[in-house]
């Protein structure tokens, strides 16, 4: 390690290789959205199921429209759709979870009765009734993301919190005339803070496996636009004559979601070295 | 003058599944400004539940059955949620038993010094609560976060906070339990230093019999839940009126002759599910006649100190038998 710089996980590979798949992946898509050289996604360029070849890198679908771009604006939907479903959770499901902690009592008998109820009913079929009580389409993917990693994060924080809100600090506060406001933001927040950060970037992965899933259903991402999952239900009925279609979104589907996972044990692992 | 502190018939149970255990049986206590009170009793006995009490900091567990808490002559449970706050924020100092866990992890210690000031609280005035407090790096300190400092350091630092706005009453409870031995009584030098400086009351809850004789003006012996014996220090540590005081004192390794064997008191302290209607001590007393398991004690004037045992004269007198 040099001087003024810090390598991220350093001594865990692992975590680094995740880190620099995602960082790939991301840089990947930001480039393809931002200068089109890939092409653009939803333009019919070519001929329909044109085998990957030099005109198209990852060939065509069945509307001739090149997959590269298509899976690229894919990656780009289905991490920015995850994390910003995960983003809402993380919020919703802290301030649950630090109220909880904190004041036990009645409250502390509601909230994590509530996450249970939730946590009781399969994912992806809750995700699923979720798009069906609403309109099939993004904000249905975002609310079934949201509601499915919503309990774990309440659990996690207000586990969290019960252990820092018996630190005499706390009371310390309490004595020097803090308001619940105050006590929350200042002192409990940023004690918990580790443990949000872990379990977003679980959430996040786990978001992306909602949202593959949801959308392979079609009841996700609707077309034009293209996630990974959409992708996969569009190249499913053409696997036997164009299996790129479903291979390609299939494999970068994986390596992202292993790739986030990674890094979050990396962060875990950072965060709390005595687990391991 | 009404007394800085003043507890009267207080009664506090602690609601469990199982039903109530109480945790305080009628405490009966009082305080003058710039005196060193030490309550002394064993785990369990009600001290932290009682110290805890003054600032209305109970546990949500916690229920007050009878009984009440003057501050100034205010009684602290009759305070609506603003005069609570101002009265824990300006009459009120707590040092608790683990320096560093008073401290926030993650939160520089100059920005918490600062909370504990007045207003908004400048660095000069932070650097002056750390400089009072023996800490004369003070602006290293106040950079620093609570993992690197030291926990005599760290006590340092949250007496300077307890005492930033000058309370009229300090609760140390246990303040060097956690500590090394060498520099117990630095801090506690400190603690009652700064509090006859300023005047505070220091209600020093402590199971460390040496260290309470040393720096107490005034003794109170807490068991059951209640204050057994309560006088100055320099009666109740030569002529113990009450036998748990007596059996405390010859349990003390520091009071026991080179050569000597302390004594242990045998059984533990009672569970109590109500108000204890005997001498919550009898089963674990050398004294205990048959009113003790009859009739619940109450507080007498004896010999200069106030005592709750039917015995008493018999303990001074060191007659066992009745």
């Amino acid at each position: 390690m040099t001087a003024g710089i810090r390598i991220p996980f350093h001594g865990d590979p692992l975590a680094q290789a995740g880190t620099i798949a995602l960082v790939v992946l991301v840089g990947f898509s930001i480039v393809g959205l931002t200068t089109n050289i890939f092409g653009s996604p939803t333009t019919l360029g070519g001929p329909a199921l044109s085998v990957p070849g030099p005109g198209h890198a990852l060939g065509t679908d069945q509307l001739g429209r090149s997959l590269m771009p298509r899976v690229v604006a894919g990656i780009h939907v289905t991490i920015l759709l995850s994390a910003f479903a995960v983003m809402i959770a993380a919020t919703i499901g802290s301030l649950l979870g630090l109220l909880s902690g904190y004041f036990k009592g009645l409250m502390d008998e509601i909230v994590p009765r509530l996450a249970d109820l939730m946590f009781s009913f399969p994912a992806i079929l809750l995700a699923i009734m979720i798009s069906a009580i609403l309109k099939p389409g993004t904000p249905s993917a975002i609310a079934a993301i949201v509601i499915v990693t919503l309990p774990v994060m309440i659990r996690v924080v207000r586990a969290a919190t019960l252990t820092v809100a018996e630190q005499d600090f706390v009371i310390q506060a309490r004595i020097a005339g803090a308001g619940l406001g105050r006590i929350l933001a200042l002192h409990l927040l940023p004690n918990v803070a580790s443990v949000i950060i872990v379990q977003a970037a679980y959430s996040i992965s786990f978001g992306m496996i909602i949202e593959s899933g949801i959308s392979f259903l079609g009841l996700g991402v609707q077309p034009p636009e293209a996630s990974l999952g959409s992708l996969l239900h569009d190249g499913r009925v053409y696997l036997s004559v164009a299996p790129w279609l479903v291979f390609v979104p299939g494999i970068v589907l994986a390596i992202t979601i292993l790739s986030v996972n990674l890094v979050g044990d990396g962060l875990r692992r950072t965060i709390d070295p005595l687990i391991e | 003058m009404t007394p800085a502190l003043a507890i009267n018939d207080l009664a506090i149970d602690f609601r469990s599944r199982r039903g109530h255990v109480r945790a305080v049986d009628g405490a009966a206590l009082t305080a003058a400004c710039g005196e060193v009170l030490g309550v002394v009793g064993e785990s369990g006995c009600g001290k932290s539940t009682l110290g805890m009490a003054i600032g209305r900091l109970l546990a949500p567990g916690a229920l007050r059955v009878t009984g009440d808490i003057l501050v100034d002559g205010r009684s602290v449970f009759a305070l609506d949620d603003d005069a609570l706050r101002t009265l824990r924020a300006e009459e009120l100092g707590f040092v608790f038993q683990d320096p560093i866990g008073t401290l926030d992890p993650t939160r520089r210690i100059g920005l918490q010094v600062k909370a504990a000031l007045p207003g908004r609280g400048t660095d000069r005035e932070v650097e002056a609560v750390l400089f009072e407090v023996g800490l004369s790096d003070a602006g290293r300190v106040a950079r620093s976060y609570p993992h690197e400092l030291s926990g005599g350091m760290a006590q340092r630092v949250s007496i300077g906070m307890a005492l930033a706005r000058r309370p009229k009453i300090v609760i140390a409870d246990e303040p060097t339990a956690a500590l090394d031995a060498s520099i117990k009584s630095q801090i506690l030098d400190l603690l009652t230093g700064r509090c006859r400086a300023t005047g505070a009351v220091l209600i020093l809850l402590s199971h460390d019999l040496h260290a309470i004789r040393k720096y107490s003006d005034r003794v109170a012996v807490m068991y059951g839940g209640r204050l057994v014996e309560t006088g100055p220090s320099s009666i109740i540590f030569t002529r113990p009126a009450h036998p748990y005081t007596a059996m405390l004192l010859r349990a003390s390794i520091a009071d026991v002759p080179i050569g000597g064997r302390a004594e242990p008191i045998p059984g533990a302290p009672p569970v109590l599910e109500g108000r204890c209607e005997r001498c919550s001590f009898a089963p674990r007393c050398e004294w205990t006649e048959q009113r003790c398991t009859a009739v619940r004690p109450e507080a007498r004037f004896i010999a200069g100190r106030e005592v709750v045992c039917h015995r008493a004269e018999s303990v001074i007198a060191g007659v066992r038998a009745s």
